[in-house]
C-alpha cells in the first residue's frame, strides 16, 4: 500500500515535470523563435551562402556538415597555414600587373572544410564606391588562379570540434596594382 | 499607433530573437520587421548592413549602411568611417566621414566604436603615409585625455601609432619616447619592443637591441600584440618579422 503510494507520488511528480518541459518547448517554439514571420523570398538561405551549383571548384569538395557552416573569424578562427604575412607574400610575389588599368575591390568568397581544405569559390566584383563592376577578365583569372593555390588552411575550431567555416580574400586594386589585402 | 509607440515596437522587435545567427533568414527578416513598424528606427537600419560587411559582400553592405547613415547621420556617419577605415582600408573615404561629424556634432568629440574620431583619424593619415597629420590627430587625441582623465587613460596603441609615424618620418627621438610610454604603461608589448629595437639598431646600439628584442619576441609568444577582430591591423607585426630583425642584429654583432 505504501509503495503504491510512493509509486503514484513519484508519477505525478514526473507528469508535472514533463508537462512544465512540454509547454516551455511550446512556449519557446511559438511565441520567441517562430513569433516573426520569415521572408523565405527575400532571405531563402544565410546572406554568406554559397549555391553549390553555382560556385566555381565545388566538384568533389566536401564540407563536412552542410548545416553548421561557421564564419571564419568564429571563436578560433580559421587561418591560412602560412599566416597572413605568408599569404601576402604569396600572392605580391606571383602578381603581375599586365598594365591593367582597373581598380576597385576584387573579393573571393569560399568555404574551409573542416579538414582545411578550400573550395566553392565564388566573386564579387566591385567599384572603388563598392558599386558592382567588371574587371578585366585576364586579372580575375590570374588572382582566382593563385587565391585557388592558398591549398592549406587552419580550420575554424568552434565547439570542441573543427568546422567549416566561410571565409574571403578581398583584394583592393589600384590601376592594376594590389594595395591591400583583407580581412 | 503614436511615433512614441511605433519606436517601442521597433525596438522591441528588433531586440527580439538574438537566439539565431547574424544573417540568417529569421534575424535579417526580424531586423526588415522593425524597420517596416518604425524606418525611423536607424538602430535596424544599420544592422542590416552588418553581416554583410563581416562576410566580404561590400555591395550589399554599402546599400544598407548608406540608408543607415541618411537615416541618423550623427550616429552613422563616423561609425560608416571606422567601416571605410578597417573593412575596407579607404582611409581618404574614413576621413571623410570622421571629419563631417565635426559639422554633425559641433563642440562633440564622437567615438565610433569606443574610441574618439581623432584617435581613428590620426591611424587614417598613418595609412596614407601622411605622417603630420597623423601626429597632429594623436597629438589631439591623447591630449585631450590626459586634460580629461589623465595619462594612464590614454589607448596605448595611441602611442605605439604616433610613434611609428615618427619613426617612418625618421624622427627616432619623439618615436622613442611614445613607444617608451607604451611599454611604460602595457609592460608587455611585442610592437612597442619590436619598434625600440629597430631604433636602437639603427643608431648601432645592437647589444641593447638585441635585449629589447628578446623581451618582444617573449611577449610576441605570450600574444602581446597588437590585433583587431575580423580584420588584421594597421602596421601588424607577425614573429617572422621579430626573427628576421633579430638575424640582422646578432649579424652586427657578430661581424
Amino acid at each position: 500500500m505504501k509503495n503504491k503510494k510512493i509509486v503514484k507520488a513519484v508519477l505525478y511528480g514526473f507528469s508535472t515535470i514533463l508537462l512544465v518541459a512540454v509547454g516551455y518547448v511550446c512556449y519557446m517554439y511559438f511565441f520567441i523563435y517562430n513569433k516573426h514571420e520569415v521572408d523565405k523570398k527575400k532571405y531563402p538561405h544565410t546572406v554568406e551562402y554559397i549555391n553549390p551549383d553555382k560556385a566555381f571548384l565545388n566538384t568533389g569538395f566536401k564540407v563536412c556538415n552542410e548545416k553548421f557552416i561557421v564564419q571564419y573569424y568564429n571563436p578560433e578562427r580559421a587561418r591560412y597555414s602560412k599566416g597572413k604575412n605568408g599569404l601576402r607574400q604569396f600572392i605580391l610575389s606571383n602578381y603581375k600587373n599586365k598594365n591593367y588599368s582597373d581598380s576597385g575591390y576584387l573579393n573571393f568568397r569560399f568555404i574551409i572544410n573542416c579538414n582545411g581544405e578550400a573550395g566553392r569559390y565564388i566573386i564579387h566584383e566591385n567599384d572603388l564606391n563598392l558599386n558592382p563592376k567588371k574587371f578585366n577578365k585576364d586579372l580575375v583569372g590570374q588572382l582566382f588562379n593563385l587565391t585557388t593555390k592558398l591549398k592549406k588552411w587552419n580550420p575554424n575550431f568552434t565547439q570542441n570540434e573543427f568546422r567549416d567555416s566561410y571565409m574571403y580574400i578581398s583584394y583592393r586594386i589600384e590601376n592594376g596594382e594590389i594595395i591591400e589585402i583583407l580581412p | 499607433m503614436t511615433a512614441v509607440e511605433r519606436h517601442n515596437l521597433a525596438e522591441k522587435t528588433f531586440k527580439e530573437g538574438p537566439y539565431f545567427y547574424q544573417g540568417s533568414p529569421e534575424t535579417m527578416s526580424r531586423i526588415e520587421r522593425a524597420i517596416e513598424i518604425d524606418p525611423t528606427y536607424c538602430d535596424a537600419v544599420r544592422e542590416l548592413s552588418v553581416a554583410y560587411l563581416k562576410r566580404g559582400i561590400p555591395h550589399k553592405w554599402k546599400t544598407e549602411m548608406d540608408k543607415a547613415v541618411i537615416c541618423n547621420p550623427q550616429i552613422w556617419q563616423p561609425f560608416r568611417g571606422y567601416n571605410y577605415l578597417w573593412f575596407y582600408r579607404d582611409y581618404k573615404k574614413a576621413i571623410a566621414d570622421f571629419n563631417a561629424s565635426d559639422t554633425l556634432t559641433p563642440n562633440f568629440i564622437d567615438a565610433p566604436q569606443g574610441h574618439s574620431v581623432d584617435y581613428w583619424r590620426g591611424i587614417a593619415y598613418l595609412g596614407l603615409n601622411d605622417y603630420e597629420n597623423s601626429i597632429y590627430f594623436f597629438d589631439k587625441y591623447i591630449n585631450k585625455e590626459i586634460e580629461d582623465s589623465g595619462e594612464d587613460w590614454v589607448e596605448l596603441t595611441a602611442f605605439l601609432y604616433r610613434g611609428i609615424a615618427y619613426y617612418e618620418n625618421n624622427n627616432f627621438e619623439e618615436a622613442l619616447k611614445n613607444f617608451d610610454k607604451q611599454i611604460h604603461y602595457a609592460k608587455q608589448t611585442a610592437d612597442g619592443k619590436y619598434y625600440k629595437a629597430l631604433i636602437l639598431q639603427q643608431q648601432d646600439k645592437n647589444e641593447k637591441a638585441l635585449e629589447v628584442l628578446n623581451e618582444a619576441i617573449i611577449d610576441f609568444n605570450d600574444e602581446f600584440f597588437n590585433e583587431r577582430p575580423y580584420v588584421e591591423t594597421l602596421r601588424q607585426i607577425y614573429i617572422q618579422d621579430l626573427e628576421q630583425l633579430k638575424e640582422t642584429i646578432e649579424l652586427k654583432i657578430n661581424k
